[in-house]
């Protein structure tokens, strides 16, 4: 069906316009202007933000300067989180352009996974793919290929190349002709009000019977408060790239169309706008 | 039996993991379980404390007490000149070590994460992690040190750890359940798999873990096929 496919561009190339202004408290040699840029949602912020550094060390002396990382509203924002997950969960009900803040100094230890280079990205991204893998197929699809296939989902990523990257993702959303779907579905449910970061469970696509599980039913098993209305109104959003989808919705179509590029469906629970 | 593979269900690691810390409290190895207040989830825990000297690496053959004595500081192998034991010992060598055993539903093996700081509460880069690795195992961490050991996020602390990466786990269990040695079907996988990964990050067992009689269920049961 092409509308599938136009689903898979739309997920792709969804942009989020964000703000970055420099933490007051960073030592500048003039006045630091903000740093205005459209963020791909499907990607990492430490991935994407080497203009930003550029811009804002050229007003810093080199030794103010270390590692780079992001704040928003005076939460440090995880890097190795896709950039329309930490939106969708932090943000996706405030006024636009994004606003993020960029520090230099006081790396929040206890918070932030380190980046020194883009080669823990790529390490990161993989894994998530290996896992995802695993759970969809054992890690047969993703083992059998070789390492040059693995290097150009990085490479498609990295350089946001659809038809580069698709060309070997679309294997791993593959699946036997005699089952209707993965073995387990790749997912993870965020809320930011929890400590527990997300909730990860195995979950299979297809009933025993043969139905289709629905995003609804994912939800009822995994994170039932979600979607319990309490008083009879619904007082949360369930979020997927910036979108609410149904709750009929099948998760073995979820996950083959609405994945981030990491293979895992990355799912927000947010309260609901009371306007 | 080749072919065969060994996975590990979620509930036969929480049963493995009881007996492991009953054994661990015998004999005050110091490990306990956490659970999780939300989703009933947990882990097993060990914190400890290793003077660690830079320049010459941690020996394997500590001293590892096998008595029913806490054990709360791991001895290191005398250096041959004594000008840099005394270093060896100034505070800021000391490293404080947690270790938790957490389970992976998506590999279905326990996985090893790990923090650790200097008494001054800095914490250990990834660098210097990599550099207490010990020497038999530096060359395949040289290989591939993306595959072996990197820092991630604890799925239910929320906070940055080091991780010894799962996806071998099942191959080696493998290879060690699935030989002939009919014995080492009763050994608890827990003992099994942590004596194997944990002296790579500096974690001994002592050796009467390895005298904990098998789960109440049967081995056979829980073992997931394809």
């Amino acid at each position: 069906m092409t509308d599938d496919k136009d689903v898979l561009r739309d997920v792709w190339f969804g942009r989020i316009p964000t703000c970055f202004t420099l933490y007051q408290d960073e030592i500048t040699e003039r006045e630091a202007e903000p740093y205005y840029l459209l963020l791909p949602r499907i990607s990492y912020l430490t991935l994407v933000t080497d203009k930003v550094k550029k811009h804002f060390q050229k007003v810093m002396r080199q030794e103010e300067v270390s590692e780079i990382w992001f704040e928003y509203e005076g939460t440090p924002l995880k890097w190795h989180y896709p950039i329309g997950l930490l939106f969708d969960l932090h943000a996706s009900n405030t006024a636009l352009p994004w606003s993020i803040t960029v520090h230099f100094k006081n790396f929040p230890e206890k918070d932030l996974l380190h980046c020194h280079s883009k080669d823990v990205i790529e390490a990161h991204f993989m894994a998530c793919i290996k896992e995802a893998d695993a759970l969809k197929h054992k890690s047969q699809v993703i083992n059998e290929m070789q390492k040059k296939d693995h290097k150009q989902l990085w490479m498609g990523l990295q350089n946001d190349k659809f038809e580069q990257f698709w060309a070997i993702n679309r294997k791993l959303m593959e699946y036997p002709p005699e089952d209707n779907g993965f073995r387990y579905i790749p997912f993870r449910i965020y809320q930011a009000t929890t400590e527990r970061p997300f909730i990860q469970k195995l979950f299979r696509p297809i009933a025993s019977g043969g139905q289709l599980h629905t995003l609804g039913d994912l939800l009822k098993d995994v994170c039932p408060s979600a979607i319990t209305p309490k008083d009879g109104e619904q007082k949360t959003q369930v979020m997927i790239h910036g979108i609410e989808p149904m709750l009929e919705t099948p998760i073995q179509w979820l996950s083959e169309h609405m994945s981030y590029p990491d293979n895992f469906l990355h799912i927000s629970i947010i309260p609901r706008p009371t306007d | 039996m080749a072919g065969e593979e060994f996975f590990l269900g979620e509930k036969r690691f929480k049963q493995c993991c009881e007996d492991f810390v009953k054994h661990s409290q015998q004999i005050g190895d110091g490990w306990e379980w956490r659970t999780s207040k939300d989703l009933g989830d947990g882990y097993l825990s060990k914190t400890h404390f290793q003077v660690r000297n830079r320049h010459i690496p941690p020996d394997l053959k500590e001293k590892n007490n096998d008595n029913t004595e806490q054990m709360l500081f791991a001895h290191v192998e005398e250096p041959s000149d004594d000008s840099q034991a005394a270093g060896a010992c100034s505070t800021e060598e000391v490293v404080r070590y947690e270790y938790h055993v957490l389970y992976s539903s998506s590999y279905q093996v326990p996985v090893l994460y790990f923090r650790a700081c200097f008494l001054d509460g800095r914490p250990l880069t990834l660098d210097e992690i990599w550099g207490s690795v010990h020497a038999s195992y530096q060359a395949r961490l040289q290989e591939g040190p993306w595959d072996t050991i990197t820092q991630q996020e604890h799925p239910i602390l929320g906070q940055p750890f080091f991780v010894l990466h799962p996806c071998r786990t099942t191959e080696f269990i493998s290879a060690v359940l699935g030989g002939s040695q009919q014995h080492h079907r009763n050994t608890n996988y827990i003992t099994l798999w942590l004596s194997t990964v944990g002296p790579v990050v500096g974690l001994n067992l002592p050796l009467s873990y390895a005298r904990l009689a098998p789960e109440q269920s049967t081995a056979v049961a829980d073992r997931a096929l394809s």
